[in-house]
């Protein structure tokens, strides 16, 4: 890095700052950023800003939002008595991007890892909670990931919610569609046996 | 030039750190080569090759190659020997699972093999997953585990007049000094806590037990928080540190176990 100017070290040592970015990657991405044209470059200094001054937490679900409440929790025509639980706001995307459900959300932004010393006290779940004792929630749906964290997040959700009258489902664990069995992990397949439905 | 060796392990599966944007960096605890680190490539995008076998407490059966000790593995396969479904399906248990593999994590030098380290753990997470979670387990565990790690509390006598321990007798527990000290020797402060004969008993009994009898053993209240107090203040005191799981532990167990 000693070759570059000082404003270019700068920018190469801010770069690498990135997940997945390196000191290399870093300096590539920087070159590039110095022969791109200053339009382009400000249009993207100013997005970055614009993201970080602009973008909050929605006041329901807790989805990166710009207004107060997400556009999700603004749509009248979705279920409001139907709940999905998912670990972070990419989750929700995907499930939004699926196109299979039309209730609406709450993001935990994070899921419970005793190993990383991150316990019920760092999860969004008093504002879960607060939701469930102020409307009439008919069905939570717990879509954390179905690993370790996950799964211990959800058996937590399982045991805070017993007392109250909902229905409490957990997303399915199985084959994927289009998959081939014989390539499947074998805790995949012992998951899709236990959970099969009747036809 | 020395060429990469490959070895092949029983092994479980301490911590993952993530490494790039598909890499993970993984803790073992292997009978064989003791605590070892390795890459898996492209293992968070893994669908076949390492799907779902990084997961915590997870025993696999790995082969790696090195081309030093000191060097950090690469892990060429891991396969599932057992994830242990039984704890997975409980919150307690999984916690539980979760401190023991912690605890290891902690009091384990890396690429120092210890096959009864490995033996306990093994053991222990059978128990777990076949009976009912007790608090006698965990501190059998932790007492079996400070003993193999080298750093076993002395509580057969007092630290300073060398008497055994005998019944009826108050004691007090000093982690700085490492073992229990009389009521004659101690010169307790007013928040000291005396700790009773029977709690140091069970402790040394629980050491050395069977395996399978563990089960019988049922602390009651007093037992259960005079037998904690002495080992947490104790493993807290060694590693210089809270121990996170434990930690997580408690705040769940507070909000709705």
């Amino acid at each position: 890095m000693k070759a570059y100017a000082q404003p270019i070290k700068r920018l190469i040592s801010e770069l690498a700052k990135l997940p997945g970015i390196g000191e290399k990657t870093a300096a590539r991405l920087a070159n590039y950023i110095l022969r791109a044209t200053e339009d382009d470059v400000c249009k993207l200094a100013e997005s970055m800003v614009e993201v970080k001054r602009k973008i909050k937490l929605c006041r329901i679900c807790l989805n990166p939002t710009e207004e107060d409440i997400c556009y999700i929790c603004h749509d009248k025509t979705r279920d409001q008595e139907v709940i999905c639980v998912v670990e972070e706001p990419d989750a929700l995307a995907a499930i939004e991007e699926s196109g299979g459900f039309r209730g609406l959300y709450h993001v935990l932004h994070g899921a419970l890892a005793p190993l990383d010393g991150i316990g019920p006290d760092n999860l969004r779940l008093s504002e879960l909670l607060l939701r469930i004792n102020n409307g009439h929630i008919r069905e939570i749906i717990i879509a954390t990931n179905p690993n370790v964290h996950g799964e211990a997040t959800a058996l937590l959700i399982t045991r805070m919610l017993k007392e109250k009258d909902i229905k409490l489902t957990r997303i399915a664990t199985g084959v994927p569609m289009g998959g081939d069995l014989k390539y499947i992990d074998k805790m995949t397949i012992s998951k899709s046996l236990e959970f099969r439905r009747g036809m | 030039m020395t060429g990469r060796e490959t070895h092949k392990t029983k092994a479980f599966v301490l911590h993952c750190l993530n490494y790039g944007e598909a890499d993970l960096i993984v803790t073992f605890y292997s009978s064989d080569f003791g605590k070892l680190k390795g890459i898996a490539k492209g293992a968070k995008n893994s669908k076949k090759r390492f799907a779902n076998v990084f997961e915590p407490f997870s025993l696999t059966s790995i082969i790696f190659t090195r081309k030093s000790r000191d060097m950090l593995a690469f892990i060429d396969s891991c396969e599932i020997i057992d994830h242990y479904d039984a704890i997975r399906h409980d919150l307690e248990k999984t916690l539980i699972a979760s401190y023991f593999i912690d605890l290891v994590d902690h009091f384990s030098p890396e690429g120092k093999k210890n096959e009864k380290i490995f033996e306990l753990l093994n053991n222990f997470l059978t128990l777990l997953g076949q009976e009912k979670t007790s608090d006698a387990a965990v501190r059998f565990f932790e007492m079996r585990l400070l003993r193999l790690a080298g750093f076993e509390p002395t509580l057969d006598h007092c630290i300073t007049c060398k008497t055994p321990v005998a019944n009826g007798t108050a004691y007090y527990f000093y982690a700085q000094e490492g073992g229990i000290k009389c009521a004659g020797c101690a010169k307790p402060e007013r928040y000291d806590q005396s700790i009773s004969a029977g709690t140091v008993r069970t402790l040394l009994l629980g050491k050395d037990m069977d395996i399978d009898k563990i089960k019988l053993i049922n602390l009651s209240n007093s037992l259960a928080a005079e037998s904690r107090n002495i080992l947490i203040g104790f493993i807290t005191h060694v590693l210089s540190r809270e121990v996170k799981s434990l930690k997580v532990l408690e705040q769940v167990r507070k909000l709705c176990l």
